[in-house]
């Protein structure tokens, strides 16, 4: 049974002649320890489907369900637990707080759940110490690289047992070095159980997901599963464009 | 500059806050300074169109010579001739003032009402208030002095309407006690011509706080406030034209040019405001100008305002414009251009600012402060007291940043919103702290005031504050509310009609429906204090059995051999009393230095003082009263020096006119309640509008540092924070400065009075005793508390869009 469910989900922004469809029509499903990777030019409704996703925007139409729950009958409060315990974002600016330490950017969603700071800290300090960051923890963003930062965010991402990992272009701001790293933690974190949509321009990380979506214009113009291979998305010519 | 205007053009929303400020400000400023240049009576009335004014007491051969001398020398002088006559049944007074209608330059002081000026010895004009006091009008008689003379007129003087006088001819007033000579001396300056003449220059500079000194400190202090939340404005502006500053310098622009049109915009933004300020301004005092005439007794011009110091408040407005632009465009000009171009603003800048400069400005303003409180009781001590003033507002916003660093390091292991709201103030210094400066300066001016308030009002030597209530009314024999007074030994003047008196006084009683009537007794007793500083003041009626029982006191309840009965709070433990009595003065017992001597024939040392709560607070009720135990032993004679009446309602002014006419019949005099307010009322109105001034700092520079934090709120809200959260935050960030600025602008206060009550001669330390606790409690509790709750109300709208950034 897939863990995210989207059905015919549509996102309309503004109104009359500024009217803008973002997404339209998209289903897609993911399932427990599954990566999704999702690709498409800029403008074709990428983070968008992703907010919907994770709860942070409503769409215009359609049906959005997690582990059989259905968003639209989740009240706001509903949604904002849903986010602290299932639910974990990376975005491709890191995101993280930067008036708070390494280890308490990763403890954030526990503390918000009311989770008591001494064990939040010692559930983060282990998140941290699995991506080897246990030593950086007590320094705030600016002291840490990109991809220690990014790190950062995939552990905040990860702390407390969630089963939905989001991440918005993790390896858009870092080398191919630490961009593979983060995509070999993302895999991690699936083969453990969680379920991982990545969006991604790099048809390289692409092709580790287990299938691959490509979006253009709004519209789901291509499902792969599993990728031939991550230059045959990108080639023109191919059949299944 | 075209940038800069276009910037301010296009963005005008964005600097609303920074706008309104500054329009309320000079608005505010240009109605303050015209009711209070006009209010009070101009130095310069007296003078008609004269140049000089010369001053006498009296009438004497010498002075008569300088007249002649100046006639001679200068041209024709203007005499002016005044003798004070009492209104009888009043402790008011008038002017019995020769004067001539058509002088070379006193026309200016006499207009006429009605009727016409007197022309010959049997003829006077009034003013219409001694018309009314009199009983006059026109074609009536008055008898003065021996002398019966008609009223022919009714006149004013337009400089000062409330200048009582009746107008006589030039030589019919032979005693005067004031002789005004009005002339023109051109280039003679008046310290050669005699030492009392002025001239309105140096009766302006004689007044170091004229309305118009008051007005420029006031409006100085102002743009201090504005200036703080200004700087917050402006840096969240340049935040928010992050990208257009990025795109300016990517096309060429240099550093010079980016701060100059973010300086300029400020600058533009000053200009603006104050325009606009200066328009609302005028308009406001168009509106108000006729109840201002009625209320100053003076007529006063549309354009009758003091344009130095409006354009002073308009300079000064377009510079603290100036300079609050001037620190965001230093740090818009770090970000790198990429940085800038993708609105990324730059890391706060960890600043090791260092306290120094803060203490250095508390320790000079405890040492102006301590000297304005030295030379204080003499007069002088002013430009210490403003310096001072001035030292620790730059103490307060130079530490006001540290103080921020130390509450994110004392509640680094607070909760979460807690935690994030204290380390945001401190990371984002530069908006937070120019708040919380801001803040503190508003509290710290009601504190100042709360405690002077109270420190004065507290005074049980010299009591202060309103005297009988509303429903109370004392009438005086005329040996007045101090009695006879050592030196007199009790001794009644010759024309003393106890009998007609007492008449008077129950008539007047019973003409305001009111048999409370107590008698009030007084000996030649008095006290004092035999210390430097202040001294007992207050009449010392006798403790009767009829004054102890009207207020309740039983016999029993009393010591039987306590001297003195008071309700001062803390009277009875004041050390080095002395209860001076009979020919004490006379006999040439006045202090020396410290010394004060206490001879056992008419002084006794430390009497026995005993606190009544029951006895009436107002200061000249019957407040401390001296026992008959002390009468006897002190073999004191009694005379009766008033009557207290009460009534059951508050007396109306009908009410009091009538019982100051029968009192004049009987020579008797009135006193009534007094318009001076409590210490309560000024110390309520001090914490409410510095809890107002501070709330409203607050709540303007609370959503400028919440706007800049708002990217967080997108991160918090993805994590999963609800709207309780995001409400805990803006309402700790609340809480958490005005909290700090309730206790900085306190600690401040204190600083202040404690500086200046150490060395003042008349007020030292011990009168900072009296605390206003319950005030200083509403402005250290319940003001952080109404933060909190208002920032808690008020926020927690969910961040506008997820998926991409607003693009503005």
């Amino acid at each position: 049974m897939s863990f995210l469910e989207m059905r015919a989900v549509s996102k309309v922004y503004g109104e009359g002649p500024t009217e803008v469809h973002a997404i339209t029509d998209i289903d897609l499903s993911v399932a427990r320890g599954a990566l999704v990777a999702v690709m498409g030019p800029s403008g074709s409704g990428k983070s968008t489907l992703l907010t919907i996703a994770g709860s942070l925007e409503e769409p215009t139409s359609g049906e959005v369900t997690i582990d059989g729950a259905a968003l639209s009958a989740m009240s706001r409060n509903d949604k904002a637990r849903l986010r602290r315990r299932t639910v974990g974002y990376v975005f491709q600016d890191f995101n993280l707080l930067a008036g708070l330490t390494a280890v308490e950017n990763v403890t954030l969603p526990l503390e918000l759940d009311g989770v008591a700071t001494r064990k939040a800290h010692t559930a983060g300090m282990a998140a941290l110490e699995e991506l080897g960051l246990a030593e950086r923890a007590t320094r705030f963003p600016d002291e840490l690289s990109g991809g220690e930062r990014q790190r950062v965010a995939i552990a905040r991402a990860v702390v407390g047992n969630r089963q939905l990992l989001l991440a918005d272009e993790p390896s858009g701001a870092l080398d191919s070095v630490n961009g593979e790293a983060v995509m070999r933690m993302i895999l991690a974190a699936c083969h453990q159980g969680v379920a991982a949509i990545v969006i991604t321009h790099d048809a390289k990380l692409a092709s580790w997901a287990d299938r691959v979506v490509f979006l253009r214009d709004g519209r789901v113009v291509d499902k792969t599963m599993p990728p031939p291979s991550p230059e045959s998305l990108l080639d023109p010519s191919s059949p299944s464009q | 500059m075209r940038w800069a205007w276009r910037l301010l053009r296009r963005e005008w929303r964005q600097q609303l806050l920074v706008l309104a400020l500054i329009a309320v400000a000079v608005a505010a400023t240009t109605v303050g300074v015209g009711v209070s240049a006009n209010t009070p009576l101009s130095p310069y009335v007296g003078f008609g169109t004269a140049k000089d004014l010369a001053t006498f007491p009296g009438v004497s051969t010498a002075e008569m010579a300088a007249v002649s001398k100046w006639h001679h020398l200068y041209g024709p002088v203007d005499l002016i001739k005044n003798e004070t006559v009492t209104i009888p049944g009043s402790i008011n007074a008038f002017d019995l003032r020769a004067q001539n209608p058509r002088g070379p330059y006193g026309q200016p002081l006499l207009a006429l009402v009605s009727g016409h000026y007197p022309v010959s010895t049997r003829e006077v004009a009034v003013t219409s208030g001694v018309a009314t006091s009199l009983n006059l009008k026109v074609g009536s008689i008055w008898r003065e002095g021996g002398v019966a003379r008609r009223v022919v007129g009714v006149v004013e003087n337009p400089q000062n309407l409330l200048d009582q006088f009746a107008l006589v001819i030039p030589g019919q007033v032979r005693k005067p006690n004031q002789v005004t000579v009005l002339f023109d001396a051109p280039g003679v300056a008046p310290g050669k011509l005699g030492a009392n003449v002025v001239t309105p220059g140096l009766v302006a500079q004689s007044n170091p706080l004229n309305p118009e000194t008051i007005s420029i400190a006031l409006a100085t202090l102002a743009m201090l406030l504005i200036a703080l939340v200004a700087v917050a404005g402006f840096t969240v502006l340049a935040q928010r034209r992050l990208r257009s500053i990025g795109m300016l310098g990517a096309i060429g622009a240099t550093d010079k040019n980016i701060k100059m049109v973010v300086r300029a915009n400020g600058a533009m933004a000053g200009v603006v405001g104050a325009l606009l300020g200066l328009v609302v301004g005028f308009a406001a005092w168009m509106a108000y100008r006729p109840s201002l005439e009625a209320s100053a007794h003076h007529v006063i011009g549309v354009f009758h305002l003091p344009w130095v110091v409006i354009a002073v408040a308009m300079v000064l407005a377009v510079i603290a414009a100036y300079f609050a632009a001037t620190r965001p465009a230093k740090a818009v000009t770090r970000i790198s251009v990429v940085a800038a171009l993708s609105g990324r603003p730059a890391p706060p800048k960890k600043i090791r600012r260092t306290v120094v400069p803060g203490v250095v400005f508390v320790v000079v303003a405890f040492f102006l402060l301590g000297a304005a409180g030295a030379s204080g009781g003499k007069g002088g001590g002013i430009p210490e007291l403003m310096l001072g003033f001035v030292a620790l507002t730059v103490a307060v916003v130079l530490l006001a940043p540290f103080l921020l660093t130390m509450l994110s390091r004392l509640t680094r292991r607070g909760p979460l919103a807690v935690r994030m709201a204290t380390r945001d103030l401190a990371r984002y210094r530069a908006r937070s702290g120019s708040a919380l400066g801001a803040i503190s300066i508003g509290v710290f001016i009601a504190v100042v005031v709360m405690v002077a308030s109270a420190a004065r009002f507290g005074n049980v030597l010299d009591y202060a504050g309103p005297n009988v209530a509303p429903t109370q009314l004392i009438i005086y024999t005329p040996i007045g509310p101090y009695g006879p007074g050592p030196g007199n030994a009790g001794v009644a003047p010759p024309t003393f009609n106890l009998k007609l008196m007492d008449s008077g006084a129950h008539s007047i009683a019973k003409a305001l429906g009111s048999h409370d009537i107590i008698q009030l007794d007084t000996t030649s007793a008095t006290l004092q204090h035999a210390a430097p500083g202040r001294s007992y003041a207050g009449p010392l009626y006798v403790a009767t059995p009829q004054l102890l029982k009207a207020f309740g006191i039983k016999a029993s309840s009393l010591s039987p051999t306590a001297d003195i009965l008071s309700m001062r709070p803390g009277f009875s433990s004041l050390t080095k009393m002395q209860l001076v009595y009979g020919n004490y003065f006379a006999n040439g017992n006045h202090s020396q230095g410290n010394q004060f001597a206490c001879p056992k024939s008419d002084c006794l040392a430390n009497p026995k003082i005993q606190e009544v709560t029951e006895l009436p607070s107002g200061t000249s009720a019957p407040n401390t009263v001296i026992t008959e135990y002390a009468v006897h032993q002190l073999a004191l004679k009694t005379l009766v020096s008033g009557w207290l009446v009460q009534t059951n309602h508050p007396l109306s002014a009908l009410q009091l006119n009538d019982a100051r006419i029968t009192a004049a019949t009987s020579d008797l005099s009135i006193e009534t309640k007094s318009s001076i307010p409590t210490s309560a009322s000024i110390i309520d109105w001090a914490t409410l509008v510095g809890i107002l001034l501070a709330l409203g700092i607050l709540a303007m520079s609370i959503g400028l540092i919440r706007s800049e934090a708002a990217g967080d709120l997108r991160i918090l809200t993805a994590a999963g924070a609800s709207s309780f959260m995001r409400r805990n935050l803006t309402a700790v960030t609340a809480g958490a400065l005005a909290l700090i600025g309730a206790v900085v602008g306190t600690v401040a206060g204190y600083i202040a009075m404690i500086a200046f009550s150490r060395t003042s001669s008349l007020d030292g330390l011990s009168s900072l005793s009296s605390v206003p606790v319950a005030n200083l409690l509403i402005i250290l509790v319940a003001m952080p508390v109404g933060a909190t709750v208002g920032g808690w109300l008020l926020a927690g709208r969910e961040p506008a869009a997820f998926a991409h950034q607003p693009i503005e």
